[in-house]
């Protein structure tokens, strides 16, 4: 396979002519290259806690071709219309729909890191569901990175037509790195009206791992969404994700479990965005630190002037494993409207609670057992929400590890 | 080894303040001793210092039981020396099933030092087999199995499991805190069958029964009820003590103590 020489050394021609060679259209291969011309252009995004101090793009290669996306596939789901296939492919096999809805939730000026990816993505799948069509087994795409491949950046692009049903899983993982990879990941979903996703993003990446990514998931009328997040692995993980409620009447229940420790620097920033009337919306986000592990949670609720009657609620919880751990959690609520129907935001952070160690350990319980059961019972409630057996054996082990 | 638990000069402070004042108390092996008291008497008190709880400071005596003074041992070393304590107010633990918080219990009762606890574990469809049977004698409902541990569970929900924790273990020395407090009567019924069944399978068995009120002791018999005042015991009798203390009510043993000192 070759490589682009490295992140620091491309330039707009090689990126055109690799999508050219690629068989892109026109219209992508403009988006490339003037995205591409955008990131070369920008200065770094000023984040106040994702540290890139120690992040050397010199030292990744940048990917020239899709590096094989994993795809559960049921060909039954063919004949009801369904498209389940990499994004490159659906690229030229389905022109007119990928074009329709690719890069119509992610902004990819934002910032530096979404032009980057925008220029330079390869891997990924396209999900499309026709109208009315409910897709009863849930379909699982997997990244990897190792130390031959060390950039991975993957768009993954999902669309539900009206009334339409789907459980999409992705998972990214990998091997602990020989000093850095970089992964680069974004997904677009699209809930059309009355559509219904069960959506699951885990990734348990190896160390050495840097993750700068983007979700977002626009929700039409009496659409709803249900987001189950686990971060659990690389060195710097920092996701924007948004769920936008555009629509009437339309509905996230959005979860998500992280776990930091030592070395690792984890941070989440979910945007909720209440647009349309009689929208609801609920966010429970819990963490776990070990170690000198170091989460943060930089959320938003963002009600907006011409929704009403809207519905919100954010709750998050933190475990501490250690004394040297830290968590951050900077929760915002903009209201700009007076219609609010009931808007209310919960948080504890703490260590293991004494009363449920007292009373585990009253019934023989050792106390590092108890704590265990503790930790893997407070993420149970996300797991709970992971319709694959085997990937939540995989993320029980990597929590079981980090505990 | 004495299976008796003897109780010396027990002194116990939260945050500064002394609670128990030198109390002694010796519970025998295989008897129903009750302790009584009006509310604010050291009672709770006694019964978390028993099973060593964190926030509860030992200031001076000893409790004694099995050959060891155990206010040396953690909580869950007195479990598997054969203490229990069903808890006034049950803690929820979320995300652990009654299933599973069960097994763990039990597993941890049967490990032994230096063996794989794959050896030791108790056999799945035993466990089960107990479990649906214990759960059939105190009327709970089968899917309290998979429901995570007393979250939401009602008040009489979680004394009923309480109780289903004690015939699963079958510890040797049960401490029951207010176990009659918020049950209605057929509650109160179904979960004194339950202690008194497992002491009929378990007659050495010793019970500590600590009460606020006689009702619950017309259904647990007390060989021996004790009083508890001010941080010691004040008064020991037989069961007719208890129906004393329910017609006068607490305030001649309030006389009593005065005119002592």
């Amino acid at each position: 396979m070759k490589y682009f020489p490295t992140l620091s050394e491309l330039t707009d021609e090689q990126i055109s002519t690799v999508a050219r060679n690629a068989g892109e259209p026109e219209w992508l291969i403009e988006r490339r290259v003037a995205a591409w011309r955008s990131f070369a252009a920008s200065e770094p995004p000023f984040w106040r806690r994702t540290d890139l101090s120690k992040f050397k793009p010199e030292e990744v290669a940048a990917p020239t071709s899709a590096q094989g996306t994993a795809v559960q596939w049921d060909v039954q789901l063919a004949k009801q219309g369904v498209i389940f296939m990499p994004l490159s492919a659906a690229v030229r096999e389905h022109e007119a729909l990928v074009k329709q809805y690719l890069g119509t939730a992610i902004d990819w000026q934002a910032h530096k890191f979404n032009a980057l990816h925008a220029a330079l993505w390869q891997d990924g799948v396209f999900l499309y569901v026709p109208k009315g069509v409910s897709v009863d087994v849930p379909l699982l795409t997997v990244f990897t990175l190792s130390n031959s491949n060390r950039a991975s950046f993957s768009h993954n692009l999902v669309v539900l037509e009206p009334n339409a049903s789907v459980t999409f899983i992705e998972e990214y993982t990998s091997p602990d790195i020989d000093g850095q990879a970089f992964s680069s990941p974004a997904t677009e979903l699209v809930l059309g009206n009355g559509s219904s996703l069960r959506y699951v993003t885990a990734q348990h990446w190896g160390k050495g791992v840097y993750m700068i990514g983007s979700q977002l998931a626009k929700v039409g009328d009496n659409a709803s969404l249900d987001w189950a997040a686990l971060n659990l692995g690389g060195t710097v993980q920092h996701i924007e994700a948004e769920t936008y409620l555009g629509g009437t009447g339309s509905k996230v229940d959005w979860t998500a479990a992280t776990f930091a420790g030592s070395g690792q620097l984890l941070l989440t920033a979910p945007w909720l965005r209440h647009v349309g009337a009689h929208t609801e919306g609920h966010m429970e986000f819990k963490t776990v630190i070990n170690g000198n592990g170091y989460t943060v949670f930089d959320g938003m609720i963002k009600i907006e002037k011409d929704s009403r009657a809207t519905i919100s609620r954010l709750e998050e919880h933190a475990i501490h494993l250690s004394d040297q751990g830290r968590s951050d959690s900077i929760p915002g609520l903009m209201i700009d409207t007076n219609d609010v129907q009931r808007a209310g935001h919960a948080s504890t952070s703490g260590q293991v609670d004494d009363e449920m160690l007292f009373y585990m350990q009253s019934r023989g319980i050792g106390r590092e057992e108890a704590i265990h059961m503790i930790v893997t019972g407070f993420f149970e409630t996300v797991l709970d929400r992971v319709p694959d057996q085997e990937l939540r054996d995989r993320i029980s082990e990597v929590i079981e590890q980090k505990i | 080894m004495n299976s008796d638990l003897v109780i010396k000069d027990l002194h116990v402070s939260i945050e500064d303040k002394e609670i128990l004042k030198g109390l002694n108390l010796t519970v025998k092996a295989g008897t129903i001793h009750a302790i009584m008291g009006p509310n604010g008497s050291g009672k709770s008190t006694l019964a978390y210092t028993l099973m060593g709880h964190p926030n509860y400071t030992v200031t001076g005596g000893e409790v004694w039981y099995q050959g060891q003074n155990i206010l040396e041992l953690e909580a869950d070393e007195r479990s598997k020396l054969g203490l229990f304590l069903a808890f006034q107010y049950p803690v929820s633990i979320p995300g652990v099933t009654v299933a599973n918080f069960l097994r763990s219990a039990i597993n941890a009762h049967r490990a032994e030092e230096g063996k794989d606890p794959k050896t030791t574990s108790i056999p799945v469809a035993e466990f089960r087999k107990q479990l649906r049977e214990k759960m059939a004698a105190l009327e709970i409902d089968e899917s309290f199995v998979r429901r995570y541990l007393n979250e939401g569970f009602s008040g009489g929900e979680k004394k009923r499991v309480e109780i289903l924790q004690m015939a699963m273990l079958q510890p040797k020395m049960a401490v029951l805190d207010e176990t009659d407090s918020g049950l209605d009567i057929d509650a109160l019924r179904i979960v004194s069958q339950g202690v008194n069944t497992l002491y009929k399978q378990q007659p050495e068995m010793g019970v500590l029964v600590i009460t606020h009120y006689q009702r619950l002791l017309n259904h647990i018999q007390p060989h021996v009820v004790s009083v508890m005042f001010d941080g010691r015991i004040v008064h020991s009798g037989g069961p007719e003590l208890a129906l004393e203390l329910e017609e006068k009510g607490y305030d001649w043993i309030k006389t009593e103590v005065a005119s002592r000192q």
